[in-house]
């Protein structure tokens, strides 16, 4: 016999909260599709996307109706490309794109990542190549995401790769300048990439997964933000009090995620991978990490306070979640996408929620500078000196940051970006002192790794 | 062994559940299920009771009442027949919860939606808050019966009476009320009143 309060308490979540399954997403491994003819590649790469993901969208259904828990994207990440793909030429690669995307239309995925370079060390010819196909790519292609590892702890910073990348996001911001720069929403630049995240753009099948592999994201900042608001108004709640509450909280989302993963993943007959923690807003009033924090007392994102106060909210997310489910992986933090969620663009657009805040934030919680709309006339140089910044503080920190930042060509700052649907729009920020690095990433080469003593 | 089926209501007092057990033990019965509740201040208790040999039910009926007898209790005896228990309904176990507007025959009409469909009702509450009506059931849905079809039934008959409807695998009700692993996959028993109910002594 169930208690009536807690069968009422877990529809709640989905019914007033919005609890979902943003993604499940199947990793799958696509190296046993290299070949040196790129037809016979792009053959058995689909062939093998029909023969793992071909039901993923009926079964997903099925999930779905079983639980009356919304699965609101299906999603494939497939091994780095570069890797797959290697020894191939720009055709070639591009080949590969249009089949991934043409595969994933055909077989009902939302999108498929792992357009991937991971070059933190050093890059391959096929790195290079692949890198610059990408402002084709990211502007031909519906569904196809991308990224690049730019840096790890174990191995420091490829500057190299990093101001080229400068370059490439002005060129695939400018081939979608009528959609504000688009493009670049589709490749996020990590620092200590995980292998098993299956947050978009960011999701690719890393070294050590299996074959095949169900992974879960997890949604939730509204049930967070609901049992926020309700015990502030019903108490006089201290900060360890409001850190308890959002721990169970996580528990119950967590535990969720993990029940239709495993589910997925039995009835495809495939591993269950992680879920992932991460509360990944919407631009929905209700679904915003930034609401959850205004529910803590911070009435103005970006003031004095905010850094705390997320701090307290993703590590709070973390013990719920680790003690929910063994299978915790991914990025797993609270997500700070600008333009994904409402109470953060309004902090931009009111001028309280600047980049440099919005850097320090991301010391505390995942993923990054990320959906950040900035002027179009800035420079490649500009936009390299700001991933070094954001992938240095992952690197030293010994944790994921990432940048996905749009120059939106033709607008200045204080002008709106807009991106729509799940990618919301927002105010273009400026970029304080632009061009004054120009010099320093110049220099090239690798910022070596940083020591793992002395860590103060 | 001879088993009856025991129901026992009346205002709500201290010392009922001790009163008819004791008639019960005294009679040499011992009790393998039982269930309580108080509603709205009155108390009902429905029990399972094997005896060795078989009992008068006027009897068992009377001698309760009158152990019973400063609390005015309303008793009702009947044998339990293996032949009156039919074989549930095979399926798995969902939730069933229905959420509006209070109407009479709100849970008459939803009753008769889930019989035309072949779901088992195991647990029933209802209640209204106000002007607010609320049913959560477990049910045995068959297995040719998806939960999808079965919530837009509900909802046609909650159409226009402000009702809302969901049917959900128990396994999601378990998976965040309990820190045990998450299951998957088939409901946990099948009839617990039949199969592996264990005997509680009094």
């Amino acid at each position: 016999m169930y208690r009536t309060e807690d069968v009422l308490a877990t529809l709640g979540m989905v019914r007033s909260y919005k609890l979902d399954v943003r993604t499940v997403t199947m990793g799958l491994d696509l190296q046993p599709c290299a070949s040196p003819d790129p037809k016979v590649l792009c053959d058995q790469i689909r062939a093998r996307m029909i023969k793992y993901a071909g039901r993923l969208r009926e079964v997903c259904k099925e999930v779905e109706a079983r639980y009356g828990i919304p699965i609101v994207n299906r999603r494939l990440a497939v091994s780095p490309i570069a890797s797959v793909a290697a020894g191939h030429s720009t055709e070639g690669i591009l080949a590969v794109a249009r089949t991934l995307d043409s595969v994933a239309e055909e077989i009902g995925v939302d999108l498929v990542g792992g357009f991937t370079a991971l070059v933190q060390k050093g890059w391959t010819e096929s790195d290079r190549r692949l890198i610059e196909a990408l402002p084709e790519v990211l502007s031909t292609t519906q569904r196809v995401c991308s990224s690049v590892n730019v840096g790890t702890t174990a191995a420091g910073i490829n500057m190299d790769a990093i101001l080229r990348l400068g370059y490439i996001l002005k060129d695939a911001a400018e081939r979608t300048r009528s959609h504000d720069g688009f493009g670049c929403a589709k490749l996020v630049i990590f620092g200590n990439a995980p292998n098993d995240n299956p947050f978009m753009a960011g999701a690719f099948h890393g070294a050590g997964e299996p074959d095949c592999v169900i992974n879960i994201g997890v949604s939730g900042p509204g049930v967070v933000k609901g049992a926020v608001e309700d015990l502030v108004a019903n108490s006089k709640p201290t900060l360890g009090e409001i850190a308890e509450e959002i721990k169970s909280t996580a528990f119950r989302v967590t535990r969720v995620g993990e029940l239709i993963g495993r589910e997925v993943a039995a009835r495809l007959g495939v591993p269950f991978g992680i879920v992932d923690l991460s509360l990944a807003p919407t631009p929905q009033v209700g679904d915003s990490v930034g609401e959850i924090l205004q529910a803590m007392g911070v009435k103005r994102l970006g003031a004095p306070g905010t850094t705390a106060a997320l701090a307290l909210l993703n590590d709070a997310v973390k013990k719920g979640g680790s003690f929910a489910s063994s299978s915790v992986g991914g990025l797993s933090g609270a997500f700070v996408a600008v333009s994904e969620d409402c109470a953060l663009a309004d902090a931009v657009e009111r001028g309280d929620l600047t980049l440099a805040k919005l850097e320090a934030m991301t010391a505390v919680c995942s993923v990054g500078l990320d959906m950040i709309a900035v002027p179009g006339d800035t420079d490649a140089e500009t936009l390299a000196a700001l991933i070094a910044d954001e992938v240095a503080i992952g690197v030293i920190n010994h944790k994921t940051t990432a940048v996905r930042v749009i120059p939106v060509p033709g607008k200045k700052a204080g002008e709106m970006a807009v991106f729509g649907g799940l990618f919301g729009q927002t105010v273009i920020l400026p970029i304080h002192a632009a061009g004054g690095s120009t010099e320093f990433v110049r220099h090239g080469g690798r910022i070596p790794a940083p020591l793992s003593s002395l860590r103060n | 062994m001879s088993t009856y089926i025991v129901t026992v209501t009346s205002a709500d007092r201290v010392g009922i559940v001790h009163a008819v057990t004791g008639a019960l033990r005294d009679q040499g019965g011992n009790i393998i299920e039982l269930s309580q509740t108080v509603m709205r201040g009155y108390f009902t208790i429905i029990l399972a009771v094997e005896f060795e040999k078989p009992q008068n039910v006027e009897k068992l009926r009377t001698v309760i009442a009158y152990q019973g007898r400063e609390f005015e209790l309303t008793v009702a005896v009947i044998e339990a027949n293996p032949r009156d228990v039919v074989a549930p309904v095979k399926g798995e176990r969902f939730i069933l919860t229905v959420l509006g507007d209070d109407h009479p025959g709100n849970i008459h009409g939803i009753a008769g939606g889930l019989a035309s469909r072949g779901v088992n009702i195991v647990d029933l509450h209802a209640r209204t808050d106000g002007p607010r009506f609320s049913m959560v059931m477990e049910a045995f849905l068959p297995s040719d019966l998806s939960p999808l079809e079965l919530k837009a039934d509900l909802e046609q008959f909650g159409k226009g009476l402000g009702l809302e409807a969901f049917v959900q695998h128990e396994n999601i009700f378990l998976a965040t009320s309990e820190p045990g692993p998450v299951r998957v996959g088939q409901s946990r028993m099948t009839h617990p009143s039949i199969e592996g109910a264990a005997g509680v002594s009094h």
